[in-house]
């Protein structure tokens, strides 16, 4: 066995590209989305009319917003953005209001001035709570009609879905895309990889290795441990390569994280052996994982966060899909530091899959003598 | 040593091998001769233990191998009609690697690698990534890991095919020195007749999944006795010659190349007459006109109807 996974990493050190060439890709595309917010984060255009509204702390919190990215900049500025169309939508702020300049009707708008009203609405309720110490009993009753009302505006919130809790929905572009690619691309490597058997036996190597006294089972532990490996390898790489190099500090769940990718890469072995269990040659495998991956990968939340996916069909398929599982349980530990109790289900659902996978998938090997 | 007795299998509907004997002596080289698709391989991995029969029974040394493959297994090398190596490994790794399956390590493995490759011929090659070998060298590789483990016995599936005069010659004469120098017992497969008449003691022929012909090159080529060869060679051969042969009473077997047409007839008939007139009749300048004795090349014309390689 120890003969099998020495050759096979030579081979890898002979010829790396496609290694190389998908961790590059996973690197790249995190990149690209994740770290400089283009393509996900819409920016929206603020800028203070009333030097009073520094009085509140409206400005600090419109910028720790995620969903939308407020940056500030001069009124003129702003209002000649608007017009050349470089934003849909600006905010001037005074200190009680606002104004919203709109450039194109879009959702955009409407989710901006939800955002900006839900951050008024919260600071007045505040200045209330804090004033209402100092009031006399016939201001409170006025002021608690205020509150009333005030909570009584019609607040815009984002449906929190998550597979088992209703909390609120931590977005964070960098681990979305940085998750997401890295769980996406793996399942090429791996694919690569296992097929790599494939040849092997159609190669006549494998009758060699059963006219030997080393059994079948060794050669399939011993190609199987090195595909994980392989896998592994290269999520390893990219995790830490954006720790390393961006500082990416994964809120300090970086060690968390890359043991949650064993069950991830241990499903992806499984589901390319059941592949090849089921395919003729190659190309017909090069089709197939295509379609698997990607299919996975959007249902699974790899590309987008599987938190605006609202059909009751994706939501039902994404409990089939490990990319769902090992999405959830990443994020999970890394945005909202979920505790081992919080990843055993997910983690066994992987584990699960995986092993169902790659029995029927040897099993078939065997039974179809491929 | 090994017996293959009433071996047939089938591929649904279709019998690759049918019905089929076979006898290998220990020490002896045997040939397995046939034109493409005879059933060579297929036999092969039956009695090499790769494939069951649908029919009938392979014993080695008196022991069916179906149910126990091990004793067979163990002292047999099997060199695959495929390259069967790890094209990305040196010729040095595939050695090493081939040889640990057969719980070979340290200095017995090394003394092993260095006198296969000897054997083979490749020492001198043997850190270059097999990939960039010459067909004939990885030819050379693939009988080389068979012979890792010293068989006994060591089964070959066209160890030459698709490779240069050179390299042939150097595995043909390696096959004999296995056999002279350390008594290798070897069947030879082949569709090459001239290499099977080189090598073997005794020759089992083969065509459409049916054994046609076995015994020793004499007995083998004495089906033949009562018949020659006429060889004739033109500038160029036409389609009406080849048809006025082809209706010839007398005529019975005919192979045709590219400038020249080899006839079997009996060996009272004299031809030249006709052949004369026949090659005026389609306007065709002959060059030669020559008799010989069958070759087992001939043999098989005459059982089949086909030469062996079309
Ligand atoms: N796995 C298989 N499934 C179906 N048919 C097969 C299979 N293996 C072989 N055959 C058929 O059996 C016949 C004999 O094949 P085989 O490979 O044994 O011939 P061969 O004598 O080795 O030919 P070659 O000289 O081309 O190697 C062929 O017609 C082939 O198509
Ligand atoms: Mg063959």
């Amino acid at each position: 066995m120890r003969g099998i996974l020495i050759a096979r990493w030579k081979q890898l050190l002979r010829n790396p590209w496609t290694f190389l060439c998908f961790t590059g890709l996973s690197i790249g595309f995190a990149l690209i989305l994740g770290l400089t917010g283009a393509g996900n984060t819409i920016r929206v255009p603020i800028a203070i009319v009333d030097e009073e509204v520094h009085e509140a702390p409206i400005i600090s919190q419109l910028k720790q917003e995620t969903t939308l990215q407020f940056y500030e900049m001069k009124e003129q500025d702003l209002l000649q953005f608007i017009e050349d169309g470089k934003a849909e939508v600006g905010v001037l702020l005074s200190k009680d209001s606002y104004k919203l300049v709109v450039g194109v009707e879009s959702t955009t708008v409407t989710i901006a001035e939800n955002i900006v009203r839900q951050t008024y609405v919260n600071y007045f309720q505040q200045q209330s709570i804090i004033d209402r110490a100092h009031m006399s009993a016939e201001e409170e009753k006025s002021l608690l009609q205020e509150l009333e009302e005030n909570l009584n505006e019609p607040i815009f919130t984002i449906q929190a879905s998550n597979f088992r809790t209703d909390e609120a929905v931590i977005y964070n572009p960098t681990y979305q895309f940085l998750f997401g690619f890295s769980l996406f691309f793996v399942i090429y490597t791996i694919g690569h990889s296992t097929t790599a058997m494939l040849t092997e036996k159609k190669q006549g190597i494998w009758d060699r290795i059963i006219l030997s006294p080393v059994s079948k089972w060794k050669m399939y532990v011993g190609n199987l441990i090195y595909s994980f490996f392989e896998g592994y390898l290269q999520v390893v790489i990219i995790f830490s390569f954006f720790f390393v190099v961006f500082d990416i500090d994964y809120n300090g769940m970086l060690w968390k994280a890359l043991l949650l990718l064993i069950p991830y890469v241990f499903a992806m072995v499984a589901l390319t052996i059941l592949l090849i269990s089921v395919i003729k040659n190659i190309q017909q495998f090069n089709v197939l994982i295509t379609i698997v991956a990607v299919s996975m990968a959007m249902i699974g939340g790899a590309y987008w966060p599987i938190e605006i996916v609202e059909s009751k069909i994706l939501l039902t398929l994404a409990k089939f899909n490990p990319v769902a599982y090992a999405m959830e349980a990443l994020k999970g530990v890394v945005n909202y530091g979920y505790s081992w109790d919080q990843l055993y289900y997910p983690i066994s659902i992987l584990l699960l899959m995986g092993v169902v996978m790659i029995s029927i998938g040897i099993h078939l090997m065997e039974r179809r003598h491929i | 040593m090994l017996e293959l007795v009433n071996i047939s299998k089938r591929f649904k509907q279709k019998y690759a091998v049918k019905s089929m004997n076979m006898l290998i002596e220990r020490g002896e080289i045997v040939g397995l001769l046939g034109p493409n698709g005879a059933g060579k391989s297929t036999a092969i991995s039956i009695m090499s233990s790769l494939v069951e029969p649908t029919e009938g029974d392979v014993y080695f040394k008196g022991q069916s191998i179906l149910k126990k493959p091990e004793s067979l297994r163990k002292v047999a090398g099997i060199v695959p009609q495929e390259i069967a190596l790890y094209t990305d490994l040196t010729a040095e790794e595939n050695l090493q690697f081939f040889g640990r399956i057969y719980h070979l390590k340290g200095a017995k493995l090394k003394e092993r690698m260095d006198d296969v490759l000897e054997t083979i011929g490749l020492t001198d090659r043997r850190k270059e990534v097999v990939k960039k070998f010459s067909g004939g060298m990885k030819r050379r590789l693939n009988i080389g890991v068979a012979l890792l483990h010293e068989p006994e016995l060591l089964i070959m599936d066209e160890p030459t095919v698709g490779i240069d005069a050179q390299s042939r010659n150097y595995i043909l004469e390696t096959v004999r020195r296995l056999n002279e120098e350390k008594n290798v017992t070897i069947l030879y497969t082949s569709h090459y007749m001239e290499e099977v008449e080189y090598l073997c003691d005794r020759i089992y022929i083969m065509d459409q999944g049916n054994l046609i012909a076995a015994g020793t090159k004499e007995e083998i080529k004495r089906i033949l006795s009562g018949e020659k060869t006429i060889v004739i060679k033109a500038d160029r051969i036409t389609e009406s010659f080849i048809n006025e042969f082809k209706t010839h009473p007398l005529i019975n077997g005919m192979n045709v190349e590219e400038k020249q047409v080899s006839i079997m007839v009996a060996k009272e008939v004299n031809m030249f007459a006709d052949i004369i007139k026949l090659a005026d009749k389609a306007s065709l300048e002959l060059n030669s006109v020559n008799v010989k004795t069958p070759t087992l090349e001939d043999v098989f014309l005459h059982l089949t109807g086909r030469a062996l390689r079309d």
